[in-house]
């Protein structure tokens, strides 16, 4: 008997979002098979990799990051403008640690000054992310979104507790891009993209961040809440949660131990820097194999790998 | 699985507002009423233009026409006696959203309109009746397997053919009642599709049972595995049980505001 091919095919696709304007514009969305699928159908946009930056010295890491960044000194516009030249992304996320009302606390008019100097010196799409202060991430966020109107950025992200205030400067008032984020709990993050409709957002300006955890702490309830959100969003065709999904795995996987650890702390453990890479890497291509649609690494050699891996799949 | 499906049954000429709507070509209240059920979550509209013996091919094309060049081709239940009617509306109709409903057929006089909706590559309501009301169980079971079998010789997709356990009336035959909640178990059992008209149970009851009656007999039924109605989608209760019943199995995922949607 002959070999006889099956193909899942389903109701849903997932929305086309646009980051970005001009050549380094690009789209992610518009699956409708399981990632990377592409003998079921239609697999969509290829799966995106940013690498995070700072507005603190890449020296608040590591000193291995130190090194590696070294020629920008502690300019953020320049270790941006390194990173896209040296590195090639597909977008940058300048990530404001230094907000924090609990650390530096530097004020919104000065992290404003940053991401417009950063989004002057590069041509690839921009995501603006927090402290995790959510009262202090909004304020910067809709000043931000203000300054850099036209640049067609990303906010990562609005949240259950601000998602009124984001969401309305960000996407109504200067027609930027939503990111949503729900910290792996299925049910908030079809309710969160409920709200933001509600309050006027279009579909074409939300993504997910639906939450991330490195592998080996508690990945599994992140697989399981993609897996299931794909299954309403493609299966069920639930127009609620067919937005794409980001995911950030270097806000967690830098700060477990695996990542941490120095090697006069764990000697067996090996280099530093290469675990903190292989931490990236595996949790990195679970999330883009799970539903991903982006996903934002800090070290350059994950971006190198990452990015292979997606074009042998895609 | 998919979820229940919602049929609008709010476009009937037994409405005076429609019936005069369509006797002197006046699209608005049509408009006004479709609005209201696509906005209260119905699926699919049905679109029953009565008797309709003398100009009921031009009233079809007309409503269907309009109806779906007004809400974005919704798709529609073409319901009227006059099979010539039903063809003609199948020829304007637009598919992108759903085939359309041939509503209906029996096990009777109209058993034809399986053929016709076999023809039409349409999809067909099947009455499991065929002189009044069905004797029995075993009565109403032998109609559902001749019109499947009268379907699969024409070539339709039993997926295409929804079968209506007819529901009845409480108020008078309350003993009928768990009959038709077993014929739906059957119906789902067989792997097929169902439908039917469920304020039926309610006629006659005062005004402020009926949501409650329809409300509970809509669970009933779907715990029994019927897969869609004909209902009046601005019952709110009605609506809110039958999301409530789609969150319970599983063929939608909870969120807060589900019942908004």
């Amino acid at each position: 008997m002959g070999y006889k091919k099956t193909v899942k095919k389903y109701n849903g696709t997932i929305n086309k979002v646009t980051l970005g304007t001009g050549e380094k514009a690009f789209e992610i969305g518009g699956r409708n098979v399981m990632p990377f699928y592409k003998f079921d159908g239609e697999a969509g946009e290829q799966a995106k990799v940013g690498i995070e930056i700072s507005d603190e010295p890449a020296s608040s890491w590591s000193e291995a990051f130190a090194e590696l960044y070294k020629e920008a000194g502690d300019d953020t516009a320049a270790w941006a403008k390194l990173v896209e030249e040296k590195y090639a992304p597909d977008f940058i996320c300048l990530r404001f640690d230094g907000a924090d009302p609990n650390g530096k606390n530097k004020s919104v008019e000065e992290c404003v000054e940053v991401a417009k100097k950063v989004a002057d010196e590069i041509s690839v799409p921009l995501v603006v992310a927090g402290s995790k202060n959510d009262e202090k991430d909004s304020e910067v966020f809709q000043k931000i979104a203000e300054a850099l109107q036209g640049k067609n950025i990303l906010i990562l992200s609005a949240k259950e507790e601000n998602y009124k205030a984001v969401g309305a400067a960000g996407a109504l008032a200067y027609n930027q891009k939503i990111s949503a984020e729900s910290s792996v709990d299925i049910n908030l993050a079809k309710q969160l993209n409920i709200l933001l409709g509600q309050l006027g957002v279009k579909k074409e300006s939300v993504i997910m961040d639906i939450g991330s955890a490195a592998v080996g702490y508690g990945f599994e309830y992140v697989t399981s809440t993609m897996d299931r959100i794909l299954l309403a969003s493609l299966g069920q065709n639930d127009d609620t949660l067919q937005m794409p999904i980001i995911t950030p795995i270097s806000f967690d996987v830098w700060s477990v131990k695996e990542a941490l650890a120095t090697e006069a702390d764990e000697p067996a453990w090996g280099n530093q820097i290469e675990r903190g890479i292989h931490m990236e890497v595996s949790t990195a291509v679970s999330c883009l194999v799970s539903g991903s649609d982006a996903v934002i690494v800090r070290h350059p050699k994950s971006l190198e790998t990452v990015k292979k891996f997606i074009e042998k799949l895609s | 699985m998919d979820k229940f499906m919602v049929i609008g049954e709010r476009i009937h000429c037994i409405s005076p507002a429609i019936r005069s709507a369509i006797a002197e070509r006046n699209l608005e209240p049509i408009f006004k009423r479709a609005k209201e059920q696509l906005d209260a979550g119905a699926h699919y509209l049905d679109v029953n233009i009565g008797p309709a013996e003398k100009d009921g091919e031009e009233v079809m094309q007309w409503i269907v026409q309009a109806i779906q060049n007004e809400f974005d081709n919704v798709p529609l239940v073409l319901d009227t006696a006059n099979k010539k009617a039903i063809e003609a509306g199948i020829k304007v109709y637009n598919r992108s959203k759903g085939k359309p409903i041939v509503n209906s057929a029996d096990a009777g006089d109209r058993i034809d309109n399986i053929n016709l909706a076999a023809a039409n590559d349409a999809m067909t309501i099947a009455l499991c009746a065929k002189e009044g009301i069905p004797r029995d169980n075993d009565e109403r079971m032998m109609f559902c397997q001749e019109m499947l079998e009268r379907g699969m010789e024409a070539g339709m997709d039993p997926e295409d053919m929804l079968f209506d356990p007819l529901f009845l009336v409480v108020k008078g035959m309350q003993e009928k009642q768990v009959e038709v909640l077993e014929a739906i178990a059957m119906i789902s059992e067989m792997g097929l599709k169902s439908t039917g008209g469920l304020s039926n149970i309610s006629n006659g009851a005062p005004k402020e049972l009926r949501p409650t009656m329809d409300a509970v007999m809509i669970a009933m039924s779907i715990q029994s595995g019927l897969t869609s109605a004909i209902v009046n989608p601005c019952d709110k209760l009605l609506m809110d049980t039958i999301k409530t019943c789609d969150i319970i199995l599983g063929k939608t995922l909870y969120a807060d505001s589900y019942l908004e949607l």
